[in-house]
């Protein structure tokens, strides 16, 4: 029986989809003509778990699929047709392309010369007033001491004033 | 599946869609028949074939002749019947009586039966597999691919396409004795 579960193993696949080796057919071969029970297993494979597929026809197939496909891509190139006429129009509106980067580096050129400018005022503005302050702090008149109201009535000052 | 062209699959990658229609018509038959026995259903098999021929429409510019293109489209096939198949398997208790019972193609065989009948009785014994079983069986006996070209197509290797046929074979075959038994 064992052999017999050897052979059956190589009569379901092996040899019902002729993959078999020789050495193995003859094997086989020989042990088919002694065996009735493995004679039995292959006519009952064969008809029940292989001959329905094998002789059952092939189904057309229906013309719609073909429309519908076609159709399918139809629509996908219309709407990426519709996209690229958008862009096209968007490009359209401008009308001298080429006047683009020179307008583009102009403004460029404009924003960065504003800004240096800017910050030069700012930093003159700056030193103007550091200025103003130094001078405040050494002319007397304008701290607001005069000769007459220079005594702030503490020692060390009237030894140095 | 018909061969194609590579003239013509080319021109196909570049949106040419006469060249498309050549490459519909040489594999819409495989692609159809893969996806109608892989899902049983009519309905689906179409909604799976169209997605088969997207994919194959949209990345066909990618392909790269590194391989077959007949195993490229086995591929999509597959994959795409196999996906739609366990995602929406609709759980039928189709009876294997009616298969294997009385009037059947197999008790019959001498006798002429109706394209119709034997259609119904191929779909009912599908049914009786799981998804991957049945997968394997549809493009073995059915579509006469060999092991290779099932490995290939399914993403596993050659041991396992082999296991997969044993096992189906052997589950209609026990459903055979089952019926035979029930009988007696």
């Amino acid at each position: 029986m064992k052999k017999c579960d050897y052979f059956m193993d190589l009569i379901i696949t092996d040899y019902i989809d002729d993959r078999i080796d020789k050495t193995s057919l003859d094997k086989l071969e020989n042990h088919l003509m002694d065996c009735h029970d493995c004679r039995l297993f292959l006519k009952e494979v064969k008809d029940s778990a292989v001959s329905p597929f094998k002789v059952s026809a092939q189904p057309t197939v229906p013309v719609e699929l073909w429309n519908t496909i076609k159709q399918k891509i139809e629509y996908e190139k219309d709407g990426r047709s519709r996209l690229e006429d958008f862009f096209e129009k968007i490009r359209g509106l401008i009308i001298f392309p080429r006047l683009v980067p020179i307008l583009a580096s102009l403004i460029l050129m404009l924003l960065a010369g504003s800004v240096t400018i800017s910050t030069i005022q700012v930093e003159q503005n700056k030193s103007k007033d550091q200025g103003e302050y130094l001078v405040s702090l050494l002319s007397p008149a304008t701290a607001g001491i005069t000769p007459e109201n220079n005594d702030l009535g503490t020692p060390i000052e009237h030894y140095f004033l | 599946m018909e061969d194609i062209n590579k003239d013509i699959l080319l021109k196909a990658s570049q949106g040419d869609m006469p060249a498309f229609e050549l490459v519909y018509k040489a594999s819409s038959s495989f692609v159809y028949n893969v996806a109608l026995r892989v899902v049983n259903n009519r309905e689906d098999a179409l909604e799976v074939s169209q997605e088969v021929f997207m994919i194959i429409y949209h990345k066909l510019s990618s392909f790269r002749f590194e391989s077959s293109f007949k195993t490229w489209v086995y591929r999509i096939t597959a994959n795409c019947a196999i996906n739609f198949a366990k995602k929406y398997s609709r759980t039928k208790t189709v009876p294997f009586e009616e298969a294997y019972g009385e009037g059947s193609v197999l008790n019959e065989a001498h006798v002429k039966i109706d394209q119709d009948h034997k259609e119904e009785i191929v779909a009912q014994l599908l049914e009786q597999l799981n998804t991957d079983q049945r997968a394997c069986v549809v493009l073995r006996d059915m579509q006469g691919l060999s092991y290779e070209e099932i490995a290939q197509s399914l993403n596993i290797n050659i041991n396992t396409v082999r296991s997969r046929l044993k096992r189906a074979r052997e589950k209609l075959l026990s459903l055979k004795r089952q019926v035979n038994y029930e009988k007696v």
